[in-house]
């Protein structure tokens, strides 16, 4: 459904992305992961048609973005990071508007439903500026669903909200992607991508860096990491032949890391107890894989 | 078509929405209302003392001398209002974020900048509605050409589509509104004086000179008369305004 390839952003001499390049299948709900200003934003952006794009391809179905946006754009509902709100608008004018300017015929319907679908029929007929954050999120969400998009693109969508917020707008994200919509959603909310998305892409200063299955991820879930004394030649051998255990690997003299698809802890003591024993801790996993993959910078992995 | 309506239309109503629209209408009608009233006793007098006049008889003629006269201030009110009209154009949208809603639909920047204008010059057409209290009094009072009525008010919406239009220009430069205000003033100011500065100069690159300003232009509409090459004027002006403006919106992409 989504295919991007080796895109390229320049602002002046700032290189934004860099030949970045993925590919998202109808129906998929992918996370776009990444610390801030790793090119998230830039790409999506792209994706939509809002800004150009200094090299490569975005397509939409099979339409590239640069080349007939129109066409695309009547497929994507966008929402941004900040959602684009008319402030001095009613709730219910606003997304009419928002379906008139993509090309609805029936406006009002349109609205009504989107209006139903984001839980905002209550307050339809208030001033947008009067909302608190939470429902200004679902405002903008509506406006990205009125023309019942094939894709949805969604920027940070719960940034800044409480958590009851937050958990309300990952339900009505779950709900949305239901049925064969296609979903890309950033975030640094690991929790929200574990919850939503079945599929992960990592980016990080400019560049993709990963792209996996949650399901992959989480098969890291039982790993473990081990530090010990006096790490014998046997050792790698012995770890290899705990039930369970998928892959032992070192990154330095006396340090491994242990992938498990069960709980293998236990097991891992008994035998590192005679190498001399000194740390044995669980690998969160997808955690773990972030801050890895993305080079553990400290402002990295912050959640919002 | 229809998006381009319906950008028109909620860009007129935000002026609505927000103090402003409301102040440059009431301001509109309360001052170019001030000057009516002002002319008029000034007319009246005038009038009297024609009327003892065997040769002044014409110089008291409602349509040559009250209605010009009224409407060449209106001028010099609308330089002031309509740069405060289109300064927000682009750059209340760019602040409040709204503009990623009209980049991410299928809408062209051609679209977007047309709809905006439209918009603009409905809220103008609403503030000159509001006046129409003034020539009614005039036929009450006596008997105004209604060519010459019609052709004035046509002439200030021509004269305030070139103002919003330059406007339009400066706000998609710049994000400042007072910046947007100010450089729109500045360029209007002189597009307005130039013809007068024009008049009694000799060298033709002068004389062309003043043929770029815009009072040259309106005056025959003040008469209720249409020349073709006022209106291509008009056309060419607000049109080469308007595409600069689509362009630099384009541009916008590239940021």
């Amino acid at each position: 459904m989504i295919e991007v390839e080796a895109l390229t952003r320049r602002y002046g001499d700032f290189t934004a992305i860099r030949d970045v390049s993925f590919s998202v299948g109808r129906g998929e709900v992918v996370g776009f992961l990444g610390p801030n200003g790793a090119g998230k934003s830039t790409t999506m952006r792209i994706l939509c048609g809002c800004i150009g794009a200094t090299a490569g391809h975005a397509r939409v179905g099979g339409v590239d973005v640069l080349e007939r946006p129109a066409e695309v754009k009547r497929r994507i509902g966008y929402l941004p990071e900040v959602p684009p709100l008319y402030g001095a608008m009613v709730v219910e004018d606003y997304v009419a508007f928002a379906a008139s300017i993509k090309g609805v015929d029936q406006t009002e319907v349109a609205a009504a439903r989107a209006l139903e679908r984001v839980g905002l029929l209550d307050v339809r007929e208030r001033v947008i500026d009067h909302l608190s954050k939470g429902y200004r999120q679902r405002v903008g969400l509506a406006q990205a669903l009125v023309h019942d998009p094939e894709v949805l693109v969604l920027d940070e969508p719960t940034s800044g909200l409480d958590p009851a917020q937050r958990r309300e707008i990952r339900n009505l994200l779950t709900e949305l992607a239901a049925g064969d919509r296609t979903v890309i959603l950033s975030t640094h909310v690991l929790a929200e991508v574990e919850a939503v998305c079945e599929r992960v892409v990592i980016i990080d200063r400019g560049r993709i860096v990963t792209t996996a299955r949650i399901d992959d991820l989480a098969a890291r879930r039982h790993g473990v990491r081990l530090r010990v004394g006096s790490p014998s030649e046997g050792l790698v051998g012995q770890l290899r032949a705990i039930d369970g255990v998928t892959e032992v690997s070192s990154s330095a003299a006396g340090a491994f890391e242990i992938a498990a698809s069960t709980e293998v802890r236990a097991a891992v003591a008994r035998v590192a107890v005679a190498a001399d024993l000194l740390e044995l801790s669980a690998l969160d996993s997808l955690e773990d894989a972030y801050l890895e993959l993305t080079g553990a910078r400290p402002d990295a992995g912050e959640t919002a | 078509m229809k998006a381009i309506l319906a950008i028109a239309r909620r860009e007129l109503d935000s002026y609505f929405a927000t103090p402003l629209g409301w102040v440059a209408l009431t301001g509109f009608v309360f001052i170019t209302g001030f000057f009516f009233t002002f002319f008029l006793f000034q007319f009246n007098q005038y009038a009297v003392s024609a009327g003892y006049d065997p040769y002044g008889a014409g110089a008291a003629d409602l349509n040559e001398v009250l209605l010009p006269m009224f409407f060449g201030n209106w001028m010099v009110v609308l330089l002031l209002m309509c740069p405060a009209v289109s300064m927000r154009i682009f750059a209340e949208d760019r602040r409040q974020r709204s503009f990623e809603l009209l980049l991410s639909s299928p809408v062209s920047s051609g679209a977007i900048v047309l709809g905006k204008f439209l918009g603009a010059m409905g809220f103008l057409a609403v503030t000159f509605a509001a006046t129409l209290y003034q020539p009614a009094v005039l036929y009450w009072l006596g008997a105004p050409d209604p060519g010459v009525l019609t052709g004035s008010y046509l002439s200030m919406m021509l004269f305030a589509a070139c103002c919003i239009s330059v406007g339009m220009l400066a706000s998609a430069f710049t994000r400042s509104q007072i910046i947007a205000f100010m450089v729109t003033f500045a360029v209007l100011l002189v597009l307005f004086l130039l013809p007068g500065l024009a008049e009694g100069a000799s060298a033709d690159w002068m004389k062309a000179l003043g043929e770029v300003g815009m009072g040259a232009h309106i005056e025959t509409f003040g008469q209720g008369l249409v020349h073709s090459k006022d209106v291509v004027y008009f056309v060419t002006f607000i049109g080469a305004c308007l595409f600069a403006t689509q362009q630099k919106v384009e541009s916008f992409r590239w940021q």
